[in-house]
């Protein structure tokens, strides 16, 4: 199969190597991660280097196993690397920090609280000296942003998953990191309302310029979102196998880039790289 | 005796579906989860139940499986009435439901002890073995669910389903809970065994790639309550199946697209229906509807619909009109034919192919009264292909011949000139499209990515699609339509015959306000404006360096020789709906074997052609009104045609029939 | 290195590495013990303590701790013995309690009318409190004193009596567990079985009890527990040989060192108890995650 080289300027190429002539913001920097086990040590993660700019949406994709979720965790401070280390803005991460958000899978709110106090909780932790009224006007700011504004007073368990979602979205991004993490966000839910979080996380990006680095499994998620796709190879010893630019421009509308000719060829090239260069053994799943 | 009964099964369905209807009843009345399903499945034949979550799949597949009953209607298995649940019809449930206190060997053993009694243990302790094996289980074979991943449990599902032998397997969204990667995984898996074994199966599922690659048909459930089919399609791709074969098929993203599309579509509805805004038919003077949904495919020639709506001469008219942007030349047949658009910018066979219910559709009659365009088509080969030395039919012939497979081409839709006037140009050179060629139909914008991926050697299509590939130097145009029937019809305005019959005088308003347009299109100085207007993200979305060209500019064919094609986008001429052309159409559409040729084909055309509103409206406009002609058609290799003696050209294998299908003929 | 050499290298050590792996474990619950046991000696170090300190407990008890199973004749026994004697008791209200709260539960678990018929009586006798049965126990069995059955099965109304109060308190947990295990059975389950076509009998044993096993054990688990209170308040008011009397006898001897110790031997017994039917649960019970 033929791979997409498009020799056409266009300006969303061009933004991309305007960051690139700018820092570093977030720098993985031959990362590798070993868990020691009774048969001996296991090589989960090696050699992973990765550069991400500020304002970059990164979205890495492989299979379960391969240690994509270890990798995240180590940027966002739950677990240290073996060797090799992680700067954001040319700091070292040790421990989780404010600065980088994680939204998980399971939303992780919670119970006892409505989705005003969840995020509300975050805020009071992470802007101590403001006052209430001033923390209470960035919740109701955020969450209005995730479209939650009358859903505010709602505890979790009276949401749906999707606006659970929203719920934990709004929490992130209302503390201001400098990078937010995503682990799966979607992975849990249908596909009209994962297809609408879609949309929305890619407004609100536009909008608040934040850095992501998103974990997927959903090769049309990460087309649509990204600007670089990383796609590891199987674990163990998993390492970055290829790392795929999309050239989309933005803001990208889902419909719009199914009309592109490059998008057919950037998503057979993801498949061959799962399915057939990189496909799961039969034990391995 | 009992040959005659064999003979009787063998005509019966494998499984039938008859008229399903399944109703709850609540609180509030009764709620009509599944309305009016008919189906037929063939043995052998792997179906799969698309549509978004509450759609009714679920309750259909109970039914099937006896779990459930239908409230009307009911399921008949080779012959057999469905009543009750039983291991024929083995059911693979999402969460694969196996039995938490037996182990994987366990699991698949109750049910092969249970299903073959008969047999000895020795017998049924090799069909277990057998199908460990056959999911590739052998290391977990003593392990209990728990101890083994999602992927694996789903497999000892398939696996214990398929132990039993059913003459049916029933699965239900199967991967539903796997992530994306893995369920792909366990797709190709699922796929080979259903190969090998030539199973029957019917699957639900949402997930589209994964209805393409396992699946003969598709049948797309609407939303519910009273979720029904709302279109068949059939997967004709070749098998074996391989997942990245399959995805550089030329058809793969044209169907992947009908599927997504219809899914949106779902989607909005459900938008709609919750916001209660089901449109209403508004009216206001003289215009019996004046909120209008038109379909347009983003193509250099949509500028009469563009400019009418940008312009204001919808307005001007008295029309309040949405311009819809559609996906492919089917959606618009679709949309036109369930009413979802009034009307519609078509290719110039549609309105014929709608009528007379090409492809096994049902017939229904639609009407024309404008010529939105003329000629605007080129043909592109591959780069390669220009490598190869081919530059014009001849040594096209050459290379076709050379091949060691058939070259595929791509067209937009089977009535549209593309395909016919391409079909007709290969055939001046003796290849004979249905034999050395294959032509496939692709939507416009996934041409240029098939022509990249090598999945076809060239296309026949509309600008500003032939003028990217060779601005990116991926292709080279070989010929455009000049060079095969200058001046052809290419796109017309369609509406449905009952439509056009309700509401006359919105449909002289819409024709007027399109004809107005197209006058302002054709002139060269106001080219220049109209580009900058279809080339927005709302209408072509493209880069106006690819529409200019033959639009207002020279014609690039990418050999350096570039064309001042004065006439290549013709909007204003003669707009009528010209019987001529259309019988031309029609003829050679039974020439390609898309129709047979109907011989009441002046009554077909009597009902479909509307000069008179073309007419009205040309003289309000003062307009000069094109003369009703009837002379032959001479195209551009010197063929001609003779209106009268239609069926002249005709290879003597064409079917000839009378049309009876459109009741409002008979 | 392999991992085989990892292994043959360390295998001397491996006792104490294991020791050295569990020390984590032993060392907190000591030292509270032995903080606990500090606290009571000083609490109780004047010269008139309500209870004796931990020392005098010890020298005054000291048969009681080095001898469980020692027999004087009468109720002069070892504490080992006196628990074996109630550990019987607890073993046939219990045994009882099993056979009976299983039985029922899935008769009215299956049975949606017979579960709305006898859900709110059983709700209601659940909650009374063991010590409450005994009178009632006591008034009916007092009436059979001297029936034939009774000499036959080689057992006296005052045992039986004890036994009932444990059967009775025992019961309901197994009973209402077993009936909402049964309830629960998932309906992908049932519909293997319907689809397979399995009988009913299979149904019953090879679906319906091992998909309720983790609610019955559940409830065995409540039930072992609560018999255990029960034998306690039954035998202090019956006499005779058995742990609660013996507690019983001597706190009425003022015997407290002896009364502290039995108490221990309790709660060690009561702890045991669960532990072994957590460990059988463990060990049958296969659940989905």
């Amino acid at each position: 199969m033929q791979i997409v080289a498009s020799n056409t300027t266009n300006s969303s190429a061009q933004d991309l190597s305007d960051k690139r002539n700018e820092n570093p913001f977030l720098v993985i920097d031959n990362v590798s991660k070993v868990y020691p086990t009774r048969q001996g040590s296991f090589t989960v993660l090696e050699n992973i280097n990765l550069t991400v700019y500020e304002g970059e949406f990164v979205c890495v994709i492989g299979h379960s196993g391969c240690g994509k979720s270890t990798l995240l965790n180590m940027v966002a401070g739950f677990n240290k690397p073996t060797t090799g280390e992680i700067r954001l803005q040319n700091k070292l991460i040790t421990k989780p920090g404010p600065d980088r958000m994680v939204v998980f899978q399971n939303y992780s709110l919670l119970p006892w609280l409505t989705a005003f106090d969840n995020v509300m909780l975050a805020v009071k932790n992470v802007y101590p000296q403001n006052s209430k009224a001033q923390n209470r006007e960035i919740v109701k700011e955020h969450l209005e942003m995730v479209g939650l504004t009358a859903g505010a007073n709602k505890k979790p368990n009276q949401l749906s998953g999707g606006m659970r979602q929203r719920v934990s979205i709004a929490r992130a991004l209302a503390i201001r990191p400098q990078v937010l993490i995503l682990d799966e966000p979607f992975g849990a839910l249908d596909i009209l309302t994962r297809e609408e979080l879609q949309e929305e996380l890619l407004k609100i990006w536009q909008e608040h310029q934040v850095t992501v680095l998103m974990i997927t499994h959903d090769i049309d998620e990460a087309v649509l979102l990204s600007d670089r796709i990383v796609m590891m190879t199987n674990g163990p010893k998993a390492t970055i196998g290829e790392i795929l630019e999309v050239p989309f421009p933005r803001p990208r509308d889902r419909a719009l880039i199914a009309e592109d000719p490059r998008y057919y060829g950037l998503r057979n090239q993801a498949l061959d790289f799962l399915f057939n260069r990189f496909a799961l053994s039969d034990d391995a799943y | 005796m009992t040959y005659d009964s064999c003979a009787l099964q063998n005509e019966l369905p494998f499984l039938e579906i008859d008229h399903v209807d399944r109703i709850f009843p609540t609180k509030e009345g009764d709620y009509i989860a599944v309305e009016d399903v008919d189906l037929k499945v063939n043995k052998g034949e792997f179906v799969t139940l698309i549509g978004h979550s509450g759609c009714g799949k679920s309750t259909l597949l109970n039914i099937i499986a006896g779990l459930d009953r239908a409230t009307n209607g009911g399921i008949i298995l080779e012959g057999k009435e469905v009543k009750s649940p039983g291991p024929d019809r083995m059911m693979v449930f999402q969460n694969h439901s196996l039995l938490p206190w037996l182990t994987v060997k366990q699991n698949i053993a109750l049910a092969v002890n249970r299903v073959f009694k008969h047999k000895s243990k020795k017998e049924r302790n090799q069909i277990v073995e057998e199908h460990i094996d056959l999911v590739s289980l052998r290391p977990a074979a003593d392990k209990f669910p728990r101890e083994i991943s999602g992927g694996m449990k789903q497999r000892v599902g398939i696996a214990r389903a398929l132990s039993i032998r059913p003459k049916l397997l029933l699965l239900d969204e199967p991967f539903g809970a796997l992530d994306a990667l893995t369920r792909g995984r366990l797709q190709e898996q699922l796929m080979k065994i259903c190969e090998d074994h030539a199973l029957s199966v019917v699957m639900i599922t949402h997930d589209v790639d994964e209805a393409l690659l396992l699946s003969d048909r598709i049948v797309m459930l609407t939303n519910g309550p009273s979720a029904h089919i709302g279109q068949i399609l059939d997967v004709d791709l070749p098998r074996p199946r391989h997942r990245m074969e399959i995805v550089n098929n030329p058809s793969y993203y044209r169907m992947r697209g009908e599927l997504i599309e219809f899914l949106n579509r779902q989607k909005k509805d459900k938008v709609q229906k919750a916001k209660r805004n089901v449109e209403a038919v508004v009216s206001r003077g003289k215009i019996e509807k004046v909120n209008l949904n038109i379909g347009f495919i983003p193509l250099t020639d949509c500028a009469p619909l563009v400019i009418a709506q940008e312009k204001g001469l919808f307005a001007k008219y008295g029309l309040e009109v949405t311009l819809s942007r559609e996906k492919s030349w089917g959606a618009i047949a679709d949309g036109v034919r369930e009413g979802r658009l009034d009307a519609a910018q078509m290719v110039t066979g549609m309105p014929l192919a709608i009528t007379l219910g090409m492809e096994k559709k049902e017939p229904v009659a639609i009407v024309t009264s404008l010529t939105l365009s003329r000629n605007g088509n080129a043909i592109t080969i591959a780069k390669s292909v220009w490598d190869a030395g081919v530059r014009d039919l001849v040594s096209l012939k050459t290379y076709i011949q050379a091949q060691d497979h058939r070259p595929t081409f791509g067209m937009v839709h089977p009535a549209s000139m593309h395909n016919l006037l391409l079909r007709h140009w290969l055939a001046n050179a003796g290849i004979d499209s249905q034999t050395e060629v294959d032509v496939v139909v692709i939507p416009p914008a996934q041409m240029v990515s098939n022509l990249i991926s090598s999945n076809i050697i060239g296309f026949s299509v509309g600008e500003p699609w032939n003028s990217r590939s060779v601005h990116e130097g991926l292709g080279y145009i070989i010929a455009t339509d000049l060079d095969i029937w200058n001046g052809h019809p290419e796109k017309v305005l369609g509406v449905r015959a009952d439509w056009a019959k309700e509401y006359p005088n919105t449909h002289l308003a819409l024709t007027k306000a399109l004809l107005e347009a197209c006058a302002y299109c054709q002139p060269e100085q106001n080219r220049e404006e109209i580009l900058g207007i279809i080339c927005q993200p709302a209408y072509l979305n493209a880069q106006s360096i690819y529409v200019r060209c033959g639009f207002n500019s020279p014609y690039r064919k990418g050999s350096g020789e570039n064309l001042y094609l004065k006439d290549f986008n013709i909007f204003l001429g003669d707009n009528s709906p010209n019987r001529s052309e259309h019988l031309w159409v029609m003829a050679q559409m039974a020439r390609w074997n898309l129709i047979p040729f109907p011989s009441n084909y002046d009554q077909i055309l009597d009902r479909m052609l509307d000069p008179k509103t073309y007419i009205r409206a040309s003289e309000d406009l003062n307009l000069p009104v094109a003369p009703v002609s009837l002379a032959p058609i001479v195209l551009a290799d010197g063929e001609i045609f003779d209106p009268s003696a239609p069926m002249a050209g005709l290879p003597n294998s064409t079917e000839i029939r009378e049309f009876v299908g459109d009741r409002q003929l008979v | 290195m392999t991992s085989n050499n990892l292994l043959k290298q360390s295998s001397p050590n491996v006792v104490f590495e294991w020791l050295q792996g569990q020390f984590k474990f032993i060392v907190p619950p000591v030292l509270a013990l032995g903080s606990l046991l500090f606290i009571w000696q000083l609490l109780c170090g004047g010269e008139t303590p309500p209870l004796p300190p931990p020392t005098k407990v010890v020298t005054e008890a000291w048969k009681f701790i080095v001898d469980p199973f020692f027999d004087n004749g009468g109720t002069d026994k070892g504490l080992g013995r006196h628990i074996f004697e109630s550990l019987k008791r607890v073993g046939i209200g219990y045994s009882g309690s099993v056979v009976i709260g299983i039985s029922l539960g899935i008769l009215i678990g299956t049975n949606v009318l017979m579960y709305r018929a006898f859900d709110p009586i059983f709700q209601v006798l659940r909650t009374v409190p063991p010590l409450a049965w005994l009178p009632i126990s006591s008034a009916v069995f007092e009436s059979f004193k001297e029936s034939e059955v009774l000499r036959m099965l080689g057992t006296d109304a005052v045992e039986l009596s004890a036994v009932f109060v444990i059967f009775i308190t025992s019961v309901w947990p197994v009973l209402m567990n077993t009936a909402v295990g049964v309830q629960q059975v998932p309906q992908d389950y049932r519909n293997v079985a319907k689809v397979l076509r399995l009988s009913r009998f299979e149904y019953f044993t090879k679906i319906l009890v091992p998909s309720a096993a983790p609610y019955i054990f559940t409830g065995l688990r409540i039930a072992i527990g609560l018999s255990w209170l029960a034998i306690v308040a039954a035998e202090m008011l019956k006499g005779g040989v058995g742990i609660g009397f013996f507690i019983w006898d001597s706190y009425n001897s003022g015997k407290y060192s002896e009364m502290i110790v039995a108490l221990f031997y309790v709660g060690i017994v009561g702890l045991l108890l669960d532990k072994v039917v957590f460990y059988i649960s463990k060990f049958l019970v296969q659940t989905d995650s």
